[in-house]
């Protein structure tokens, strides 16, 4: 089985049942988005993947090999700032293919056009504190995609942007996805932006974190920003937000809660 | 023309805000700071105290380090004094950084180690300086051993504390683009660390300057501090005081010298 398989993977921290039974399969070159209210175990899903957490039971596998610790079949960009404040953006551009011994003619060549896909030539030079977060998150995804992974893994990617460099992040996230077609999971709380990137997208609820409903999303590509204000596409946004609005308020008032305490 | 339109009229070094008027602005204050200091401590004691007994002049200061200079006496005790430090502070980093390492990698070598480091690191060690003297001998290691002793606690304390603050996300992260333990350690812990390892060295440097010096005073041959200790003795208060020039000037090379390495090693904070 290729592509990125999520097997019944339940996952506790002691009296909190954080995943239960979560099963996902993102085919070959598929964009599936997973969207939750916060505490739907999105982030331990994410670290389950990446290898950084073990699951109680179930199991995850890409292309087949089932996923034991981090290895480097899996890209991720999480969320914001996780480059390295002391390497170039070059050096954090090519730091995966450094660290595996990969970083040959071919490698470079292949970063270089990702760093031009992804608008960051004659940004080489620069530190990341120099660079605005957007452009950061874009170097993110260049060093992901720089090791050439069978599977994109995004973990809230764009939740430090601001809303309009969210929107043009979403679009040039798209324009890059059509040139390579990777196999992509995307993890957000955003419903718009789960449905107007995805080919299908995973519903989960909270307390446990388990699926609620998969919808298969079937506007055309290449999809343009003005597709979110498309009747069907806020319909959709409208079913799944009814899907989780219980949840969402659950969690405010939990909050809420939490804070009076 | 005035000296703004001079300014104004040069090029500047490029980026904004720097060029010829930020330098004058860096360094005028602190220049005429220092030669008004001079100015007044040379009125003070020609017409005030007019006893070179109590209070040398700066002029005659001046007279006495050119003299020394001119002898070979100056340079002598600056080379013993000078390699006594450098030899203490390397020693001081290298076992710093290493022992921070190794506190901050194993638990158990923190709970068996950390309260002898918390106390020694809190105690004036300085005072034991007479008794190194008496076990060691009055030769250069004798005072390389008070240096050490003195100034490798701040670099195993921040180094420590700099390893043990890195970003747990960044690890994570690295640890995804398929890093071994190894090359964890190099690009992201020790990196992150560096701010921290830098402060400890500068408090080194200012407890390696005085341990030299005090260990001199207790025992030596030659040396600033056993300059000092011997003019001291006989009231020759221009010697003595060109020590003590000589010592600050030194200090303030080394702070700067400390800064410039902080800027040098950390070329992302410089943006």
């Amino acid at each position: 089985m290729s592509g990125l398989i999520i097997d019944q993977v339940s996952k506790r921290f002691g009296a909190l049942e954080a995943l239960r039974s979560i099963s996902v399969d993102v085919a070959p070159g598929e964009f599936v988005s997973i969207v939750g209210p916060s505490g739907c175990g999105k982030t331990t899903l994410m670290r389950v993947i990446a290898g950084l957490e073990k699951p109680d039971s179930g199991s995850v596998s890409v292309n087949g090999k089932r996923v034991t610790g981090p290895g480097i079949d899996r890209g991720f960009v999480f969320q914001a700032d996780s480059l390295l404040p002391w390497k170039t953006i070059w050096e954090n551009a090519v730091l995966g293919l450094k660290l595996n011994g990969k970083l040959d003619a071919e490698a470079t060549e292949r970063t270089r056009k990702l760093l031009k896909l992804t608008g960051l030539t004659g940004f080489e030079n620069f530190w990341p504190g120099q660079l605005s977060g957007g452009m950061r998150q874009r170097v993110n995804l260049a060093r992901a995609l720089a090791l050439d992974p069978a599977v994109l893994l995004m973990d809230e990617p764009f939740s430090a942007l601001d809303a309009q460099t969210r929107e043009i992040m979403q679009a040039e996230l798209l324009k890059i996805w059509e040139v390579g077609r990777k196999t992509v999971l995307f993890i957000t709380h955003q419903i718009d932006e789960a449905i107007f990137l995805a080919d299908k997208v995973v519903v989960l609820g909270r307390r446990p974190g388990r699926v609620k409903e998969v919808i298969p999303i079937e506007f055309d590509r290449p999809r343009e920003l003005r597709l979110k204000r498309d009747p069907k596409f806020v319909e959709l946004v409208d079913h799944i937000w009814s899907l989780i609005e219980g949840d969402v308020r659950d969690s405010v008032s939990e909050d809420a809660a939490a804070s009076a305490a | 023309m005035s000296a703004k339109q001079i300014v104004a009229g040069q090029p500047t070094a490029g980026r904004p805000g720097g060029g010829l008027r930020l330098f004058q602005a860096d360094w005028l204050a602190p220049v005429a700071s220092i030669l008004g200091g001079l100015l007044l401590w040379e009125l003070f004691a020609r017409f005030i105290i007019r006893n070179p007994l109590f209070l040398a002049a700066p002029s005659d200061v001046a007279v006495q380090i050119a003299e020394l200079l001119g002898t070979g006496e100056l340079q002598k005790h600056m080379a013993v004094s000078g390699a006594e430090f450098a030899i203490g502070l390397v020693l001081s980093i290298v076992i710093g950084i290493g022992m921070g390492f190794v506190l901050a990698s194993s638990s158990i070598a923190r709970k068996v180690a950390g309260p002898w480091i918390a106390c020694l690191y809190a105690t004036p060690t300085i005072a034991v300086a007479p008794l190194i003297i008496l076990w060691f001998g009055i030769d250069i290691w004798s005072k390389v051993i008070v240096v050490v002793v003195n100034a490798v606690f701040p670099v195993i304390i921040n180094t420590e504390a700099g390893l043990r603050a890195t970003d747990r996300k960044l690890l994570e992260t690295v640890e995804c683009l398929g890093a071994s333990k190894v090359q964890l350690f190099w690009n992201v812990m020790f990196p992150s660390a560096i701010p921290y390892i830098l402060a400890g060295v500068r408090l080194a440097v200012g407890r390696a300057i005085v341990s030299v010096v005090v260990g001199e005073l207790f025992g030596a041959r030659a040396g600033l501090g056993f300059m000092l200790a011997q003019a001291s003795e006989v009231f020759n208060m221009p010697r003595l005081f060109a020590a003590v020039v000589v010592l600050a000037f030194a200090g303030l090379v080394l702070t700067t010298l400390a800064q410039m390495l902080e800027r040098a090693l950390q070329p992302w904070n410089r943006v």
